[in-house]
């Protein structure tokens, strides 16, 4: 099988699964059918997801279903993405709905609605990295909504069904915002370009993105930062985040942090890449620190005065995607490797403190922080996860998102930002002397009367056990084939008027390279020359 | 005849239209000027596909009048006759229409002034539609934050879609029909799902407005 068909195939495992999910009926269908499917289905998304990723960093680019389908080495950072998240929640999930469902909090109709929910969810991320198509993109982001917010309000409790109205009006309005700025960009192509089914493919146009009207790109890109800046959990659009990620269930506010924000991110960055040809840098950088900026400060306020275990990772959520907007703000190939690395970074951290508090959930019943005390003598192994998760968050060494926001700190340094970064620096302190207040009174004061010593479901412990493998092993991982990926992931990302600066460069040294191989290395010799990037190839070397 | 002059005037009804909409004493008043306003919207891509010769803009009236005129507002007939919602509908808040006229004015003007800097050929002849449009999106969203009424809140986001839908067919008239099509099918999801969850909010919490889903706070 070739590697176009091999990622049609990713593609349709997920959504043939919902298929016959959605098909078999509830009333007869017993629940270790539904988990079979389900587990076909995040099996064949992470296998086929981590091997065309693979190929891709090695140098491959796929098209596929006439160019409407591409993955590049950007997608493909994001489909690895999903591709490990969907997979570890979707484990977690066994044990997590099984739960609820033995509490008779489920039936099996709500069990069947879950499972193909949750693969028809898988699919639509996917779609929104995959797609080669504008109004394809938008159209998947806008379908990543509809699939989840019966999965937001799963209980049909009171809180749930609000958390899922707020969830869809805002991200439903937000992502109209991304729908105006898809067809200001598409009607600018269509005269830029003389074919106009080629005017809708991302390959076809961001090779003409300087031709593109100043104006119309400016208005474009703030439409695009509102729209899936509302999904991605951009402050101040961020307002349905907190709730839908506390009702949904805990498995599902894992995927939705650690995954779908970022694919909104995703999209913002092919925006962002797009349009500096055409506006410059100035313009779009500086909307991008503001808002970053802002998400990073008064998230890390919020965060201390949460006492739903829930909503406080929510907040976080909204600082680390604030970390990330405002990485792509201070721009640069470091800039873009920070806010790329940190997408990784702070999805896999995330999604294993999320599947941990579904389990603390389960043992405490409770969400509330005051009444989650002395998980280490009621749950061992969970309070030394959650403790580990908990410093990988704090953005610790030898943790994932220790490497990410060193990154942004070389970057802002090494851009001129030195107050801004003092700013964030102060903001993470103050986010990193929550996380400790959590850890300590969570895992070390006693217990609450009457709560029993609980080991979580195995599927449950294994999740969040790989989750932390990875988060752990993140920095000894990244050297090879991890930093190649990124590498070309940044060179993707990275506009082509900053590409063309830095040609212009590197011209003299490099005359016998051509396009891309010339670009390529001349943001080595960019990385090269600067302390960060000095550490980069070192450890690359040491390889 | 001048059909530039047409698609100038019919934008003009389609802010009167909108503005009908959100102001509208009960979502079913409101449905029934949707309807006018769909109405308008596919008369404004006939008079477009005249202007330009666009046979795609024709097609793209179809596709109007089936989704816009037909199926968005059966839905939304269909989902107050069975909550019958209708009937006692909720504090409508005090939206002022003076102020919501007042403000949709704001609107055009600034979006004229946006709309004024675009220095493109395809630009020079619809520069009030495509103001008009964007304004359009704009008292979508205006609609959204000033109505307490859950499924009024909808008729907002219709609105959103409608002024990107106007917007596509004044400066992409070339676009394939698919492109076209992704975007409306899109819209009537949108609208089925947020129905239905309005729907089951109705059921469980007894309500349709929106100040009572604020249990979820800090």
């Amino acid at each position: 099988m070739d590697f176009s068909t091999l990622l049609i195939v990713l593609l349709g495992a997920p959504l043939v699964a919902t298929l016959i999910m959605a098909i078999l009926p509830s009333k007869y269908t017993s629940r270790s059918i539904y988990v079979f499917i389900h587990i076909l289905a995040f099996l064949s998304v992470l296998v086929l997801g981590l091997y065309l990723a693979a190929n891709v960093f090695l140098g491959n680019e796929i098209f596929a279903l006439s160019n409407w389908l591409h993955i590049d080495a950007l997608s493909a950072i994001f489909v690895a993405l999903i591709a490990v998240i969907a997979s570890a929640t979707g484990l977690h999930a066994i044990g997590y709905i099984g739960g609820d469902a033995k509490a008779g909090k489920l039936d099996n109709a709500k069990v069947k609605l879950f499972y193909t929910l949750f693969s028809l969810f898988m699919f639509t991320m996917l779609l929104a990295v995959l797609s080669n198509n504008i109004v394809m993109t938008w159209i998947s982001v806008e379908a990543t909504t509809l699939s989840t917010v019966f999965l937001v309000g799963l209980y049909r409790d009171k809180l749930s069904l609000e958390a899922a109205w707020k969830y869809i009006i805002v991200c439903t309005v937000g992502v109209a915002f991304g729908l105006y700025s898809t067809v200001l960009v598409y009607s600018n192509a269509v005269n830029v370009l003389a074919d106009p089914h080629e005017a809708a493919f991302w390959t076809s146009i961001i090779p003409h993105a300087s031709q593109f009207d100043p104006q119309l790109m400016r208005i474009a890109f703030v439409f695009a930062v509102i729209g899936f800046g509302t999904k991605a959990g951009i402050f101040p659009m961020s307002t349905w985040l907190p709730d839908a990620h506390s009702e949904a269930p805990a498995s599902v506010s894992a995927l939705l942090s650690s995954v779908l924000l970022k694919c909104a991110v995703f999209v913002i960055i092919r925006y962002y890449s797009f349009v500096i040809p055409s506006t410059g840098d100035a313009f779009p950088q500086t909307i991008l620190l503001v808002l970053g900026g802002l998400s990073i400060v008064v998230s890390a306020f919020t965060i201390y005065t949460q006492h739903d275990l829930k909503r406080k990772l929510a907040y976080h959520s909204v600082e680390n995607i604030g970390i990330i907007v405002f990485c792509l703000g201070i721009g640069g190939s470091i800039g873009i490797m920070a806010a790329l690395l940190h997408c990784v970074a702070h999805g896999f951290t995330k999604a294993l403190l999320f599947c941990i508090s579904g389990d603390l959930q389960h043992i405490y019943k409770t969400r509330d922080t005051a009444k989650i005390t002395g998980i280490l003598r009621i749950a061992p192994l969970t309070a030394v996860m959650f403790a580990l998760g908990l410093f990988a968050l704090s953005g610790l060494p030898p943790f994932a998102m220790f490497i990410s926001e060193t990154t942004m700190f070389f970057a802002g340094v090494d851009a001129g930002l030195i107050w801004l970064i003092v700013i964030v620096a102060i903001a993470l302190t103050v986010v990193m002397a929550a996380i400790f207040q959590l850890a300590i009174k969570g895992i070390f004061n006693a217990p609450p009367e009457g709560t029993k010593k609980e080991r979580p479901p195995i599927t449950s412990l294994a999740a969040e056990l790989a989750l932390l493998a990875v988060v752990a092993g993140f920095i000894v991982a990244l050297p090879g084939m991890g930093y190649n990926g990124f590498q070309s992931a940044t060179y993707e990302a990275l506009p082509d008027q900053a590409l063309s600066e830095q040609s212009l460069a590197g011209q003299q040294s490099e005359q016998s390279l051509n396009g891309r191989q010339q670009t390529e290395q001349t943001l080595t010799n960019q990385q090269q020359d600067s302390a960060l990037g000095k550490i980069f190839v070192l450890d690359n070397s040491n390889e | 005849m001048d059909y530039f002059m047409l698609v100038n005037l019919v934008s003009g009804f389609l802010i009167l239209s909108a503005l009908a909409v959100v102001l509208a004493p009960t979502p079913k008043a409101s449905t029934y000027f949707y309807i006018l306003q769909a109405l308008l919207i596919v008369g404004l891509f006939i008079a477009l596909g005249a202007a330009t010769d666009s046979e795609t803009l024709l097609k793209w009236s179809i596709t109007s009048f089936v989704t816009k005129v037909v199926l968005v507002p059966a839905m939304f007939l269909f989902a107050l006759k069975k909550l019958a919602a209708y009937k006692k509908p909720p504090a409508e808040g005090k939206t002022k229409p003076l102020l919501m006229i007042g403000l949709a004015a704001i609107e055009v003007l600034v979006c004229y002034v946006l709309v004024d800097g675009i220095n493109l050929p395809m630009v020079a002849e619809v520069k009030l539609p495509l103001a008009i449009s964007l304004a359009h999106f704009f008292i979508g969203l205006t609609c959204i934050i000033t109505q307490r009424n859950i499924f009024k809140q909808v008729f907002g986001y219709c609105l959103m879609e409608n002024g990107s839908h106007i917007t596509l067919a004044l400066l992409a008239s070339t676009a394939p029909e698919l492109v076209e099509i992704g975007v409306a099918t899109d819209a009537i999801f949108a609208v089925l799902i947020m129905l239905a969850v309005a729907s089951m909010i109705y059921k469980v919490n007894k309500t349709v407005d929106a100040h009572d889903l604020s249990e979820l706070r800090g």
